[in-house]
């Protein structure tokens, strides 16, 4: 295959060690000497006035050092709720104490008077005119009023024309829609391509549906958590579990008004994100605020409880989608109207919902998103946010139309997938992706074609689509008087990355990858690094790290030069040794004979650098396989075989690139199956791990995994990012084979047995 | 509240502390001694974090009383490698790429050495279920099966 040594190979990871005898330090391993521990206190209410706030019971307990409410936010940006709570469990104020159990009771001892008000938790009932409004009266208006309130803005502009009819015709057309006065937006989002009322019109079928997904909890295993140290100074120092620390670093500044360069953020090993790792008023401003407060440093940790009350998880969603096709399988229209659960605040991924167009030609498509309020905490990112949801829906009502024309449901896909060149609905033309290479791969790997299934069994299939982000990032690399080579970044590791761009570094200036040692900075010291979510990880830092390395490998060949007397021309780096290729007998100097001559002519180590700002990304396809059986009498449905392929670009490291495949998968599983926040009037009831129950290994067989690689033109050795993919059409897979055992669609999520068991039975079994 | 004189023997070393009876195991481990290779995930028992070996069975340490080890030997992922030397399933986690963030590896590693001291030969399947009390969510549990399967034969072939 390929000529590399280091790249594209199974290589351990750097942190190999540290991660299994338990040395690497995560967040609440960090204890710096006088440290207090800190508590948030919550709202014991979904939605309600705030009378009164009394600290004065909690300050009389011994070991209390301080609290702090919004009184203490000198920059006045709202930390703390004041007047009025929206959730259950939205912070109030934070306690300090000498102990976590005293931080705890003292947490108990502030005392809250409350005013209750209506709650709403449906996104369906929340945007009805009778609902309560979290945000004063505003509304907008559903697809058709938008629709018909744009033509009469347009009409009323023209001054030189008598509208008046037409106007009053469409003034009587918006009273149609009555319905269509959405109250409690927190966002909209609009898209359309060709004229789907034309497309299903020339429809042989046209199905319509409606799909419901769940918010679910991201769940990495470590909870939020940071350590404070405020000095007399003003200077602030944050330990912080977070994806992004250059953001925590401005998040923090930028709420405290203090200047960026008075923040130094130390990421600490991460215990998983997922996406949901960036927050900024969390844990780290409380705890920065307790520190100021005491002049100690202070830990805020939450428990799983908290985690679950007040983490920012993935938003749930209603989408009302509708396809139409002909009858020999081409797909003419898709519209979607979704309506997504922002929680208190805005943010849920809406713009997403057009992912529902999937990777297929559909020349008329319509999209319309909202972002509703309703009684919970505000959602974040997870795994491809909002593509999970969309080509839920998108890939079940695919699936659902091959059926109903009789057609293989890989075959469907195949037939309507776009290629090179092809236009991309509402967004441009599509470069060269292996969309059909990742089917056809996953359906060989899997044994579709030739598949069998006993009575109650059933095979599903569907794919989703992402594509990795960017952002700047920069690269330090040192050759020192050894031979070993130093790498100095500022990005944090996401499962493997440090080892991805350590072999590429590795690679570049052909010494072995044992020599190779990185270390991440803190914002003090590090060159500046977009956060690590979204993918772009090894397709920025990899592109990074590879422009240093290229750099380094430059200014090596210039000192071999000098030091050689030779023609940089005549000069090849290999084997950690610079050769004259000219030379006979042979010639050459190592890399550490080089380090050492220039330390002594420079003054220091050979260095090299890289920055990066922004290349255009490429698409990627993640492709899955279910086989199942549904026990008819319970309703459990139980995984046989699950096959997950992926469009890769290049595989760094083909072991972590399986680890990311083999993971989202297995969380698509969870979120098709088995995870559900739930909610009532009083907040979230199922905040622990014995009501929100995540996937054990008892849950499922072994993933099998299948690396297609199409080259990404820009991204490192052609990687593209392949952390999100995974999880984007497993839920469709999961449903999709559910029906074909049992020929029932549950278009509501997750697939808990009961309602299995209710829908067989209203089918008459 | 009142401190209680508690003699806990952890990693072969022992320890006299004065420790609260309110205290969770895992709260002495990771505060009074500092061993904080053993995690908190839970709090509640449910995800196997804070998983360490006492007196031959693994348990979950946040749902111990501190005082109440006294007297009992407690091994914590920090006491695995022997001389420098990775214990076989530490080496397999390695190998196979048995981890990701890291988080709820420690509490995997002591959970399987227990099953493994207790008995190796086991099948896959048994495997699953008998790790069914600790969560990973980053791996999907396909490299942490093949993990443990590596190590029950290396530490078959050397029984």
């Amino acid at each position: 295959m390929s000529d590399y040594t280091v790249v594209g190979q199974k290589v351990p990871r750097v942190d190999a060690i540290e991660k299994v005898t338990g040395t690497a330090q995560y967040g609440a391993d960090v204890h710096p000497a006088g440290m207090l521990y800190g508590k948030i206190v919550r709202s014991k209410h979904a939605h309600a006035n705030i009378l009164s706030i009394d600290t004065s019971e909690a300050e009389k307990l011994p070991g209390v050092r301080a609290i702090v409410t919004q009184a203490d936010v000198q920059s006045g940006r709202r930390v703390f709720a004041t007047d009025k709570v929206l959730y259950l469990g939205e912070p109030l104020a934070a306690v300090a104490a000498t102990d976590a159990d005293i931080a705890e009771e003292a947490a108990e001892l502030v005392h809250i008077e409350y005013e209750v008000l209506p709650v709403v938790q449906d996104v369906m009932e929340a945007i009805k005119p009778s609902a309560p409004r979290l945000h004063g009266d505003a509304t907008k208006d559903g697809p058709n009023r938008r629709g018909i309130a744009a033509q009469i803005r347009k009409l009323s502009r023209d001054k030189e024309t008598d509208h008046g009819d037409e106007l009053r015709a469409l003034e009587a057309a918006l009273e149609k829609y009555p319905d269509e006065v959405y109250y409690n937006i927190s966002a909209e989002s609009h898209s359309e391509a060709g004229d789907v009322e034309q497309g299903f019109a020339d429809s042989d079928i046209v199905v319509e549906d409606t799909y419901v997904i769940p918010r679910v909890h991201q769940t990495y295993m470590e909870p939020h958590v940071s350590v404070a140290s405020a000095d007399s100074s003003g200077k602030v120092t944050v330990w912080a579990s977070t994806q992004g620390p250059f953001a925590i670093r401005s998040g923090i500044a930028g709420t405290l008004g203090i200047p960026l360069t008075q923040v130094n953020v130390i990421g600490t090993t991460m215990g998983g994100g997922f996406g949901g790792r960036f927050g900024v008023i969390i844990t780290h401003v409380p705890a920065v605020l307790l520190s100021q407060k005491t002049g100690r440093p202070v830990r805020v940790q939450m428990t799983r409880e908290e985690e679950f009350l007040d983490g920012r998880p993935a938003p749930g969603c209603v989408i009302k989608l509708k396809t139409g096709a002909t009858n020999d399988g081409r797909i003419l229209a898709r519209q979607a109207l979704a309506f997504w659960d922002s929680g208190s605040v805005s943010g849920a991924s809406i713009g997403s919902t057009i992912r529902v167009r999937g990777v297929y030609k559909i020349p008329n498509l319509k999209v319309d998103a909202y972002g509703v309020h309703t009684n919970k905490s505000g959602t974040a990112a997870y795994r491809a946010p909002g593509a999970p949801q969309a080509i839920f829906a998108g890939e079940s009502q695919l699936d659902e139309i091959a059926r109903r024309i009789g057609m293989d449901t890989v075959e469907f896909r195949l037939k309507n997938m776009r290629e090179e060149g092809d236009e991309v609905p509402a967004g441009g033309s599509e470069p060269r992706v292996g969309y059909k290479e990742t089917l056809q791969a996953v359906a060989d790997a899997a044994g579709w074609w030739g598949r069998e299934k006993d009575e109650n069994q059933g095979w599903g299939v569907a794919v989703g689509d992402w594509t990795n982000g960017c952002g700047p990032g920069g690269v330090y690399v040192s050759v020192h008087e050894d031979g070993s080579v130093r790498i100095f970044h500022g990005s944090m590791d996401i499962t493997g990355t440090d080892t991805s761009i350590s072999q590429i570094i590795a690679e570049i200036l052909t010494v072995p990858y044992e020599n190779v040692t990185i270390t991440r900075g803190d914002t003090d010291s590090a060159p500046y690094s977009t956060g690590s979510g979204g993918s772009v990880v090894t397709f920025t830092m990899g592109n990074t790290a590879k422009l240093a390395a290229e750099d380094t490998h430059r200014r090596i060949l210039e000192l071999a030069s000098e030091r050689l007397n030779a023609n940089v021309d005549n000069l090849e780096l290999r084997e950690g040794a610079v050769h004259i290729i000219t030379a006979d007998p042979p010639k050459s100097i190592s890399l550490g004979e080089l380090a050492a001559y220039s330390l002594s002519t420079t003054g220091g180590p050979i260095v090299g650098k890289g920055s990066f700002a922004r290349q255009p990304s490429t698409p990627a396809l993640a492709a899955q396989i279910a086989k199942v059986e549904v026990d008819p009498g319970t309703g459990r449905t139980r995984v046989l075989k699950l096959v997950a392929s992926q469009d890769v670009g290049f595989a760094i490291n083909p072991m972590t690139v399986e680890g990311q495949i083999e993971g989202g998968t297995v969380q698509g599983y969870a979120w098709a199956m088995m995870e559900e926040m739930q909610y009532n009037e009083a907040g979230n009831v199922n905040p622990g791990f014995v009501d929100y129950r995540v996937p054990t290994s008892a849950d499922l067989p072994t993933v099998e995994s299948v690396i297609v690689e199409v080259p990404a033109p820009n991204g490192p050795y052609g990687a593209k990012g392949v952390g999100e993919p995974p999880i984007t059409p497993t839920l469709a897979t999961m449903a999709n084979a559910v029906c074909d055992a049992v020929g029932i669609r549950v278009n509501e999520l997750p697939i808990k047995p009961e309602k299995v068991v209710n829908a067989l039975r209203s089918n008459g079994h | 509240m009142a401190k209680l004189p508690v003699t806990l023997t952890v990693n072969g070393d022992e320890y006299d502390l004065l420790i609260e009876p309110r205290k969770t195991l895992l709260a002495v481990l990771r505060d009074t001694l500092g061993l904080t290779g053993t995690k908190e995930g839970c709090s509640t028992g449910d995800c196997g974090a804070c998983t360490v070996i006492v007196d031959g069975r693994a348990v979950t340490s946040c749902m111990v009383l501190g005082v109440t080890a006294a007297g009992k030997a407690i091994t914590t992922v920090e006491g695995l490698a022997v001389d420098g030397e990775l214990h076989p399933v530490q080496q397999a986690f390695i190998d196979t790429g048995g981890y990701q963030c890291g988080f709820c590896t420690p509490g995997f590693i002591v959970a399987s050495k227990a099953l493994l001291d207790e008995n190796p030969n086991r099948t896959e399947e048994e495997f699953r279920h008998a790790l069914g009390g600790n969560i990973c969510r980053c791996t999907g549990y396909t490299k942490i099966l093949e993990a443990v399967m590596q190590a029950a034969e290396e530490v078959q072939a050397t029984a």
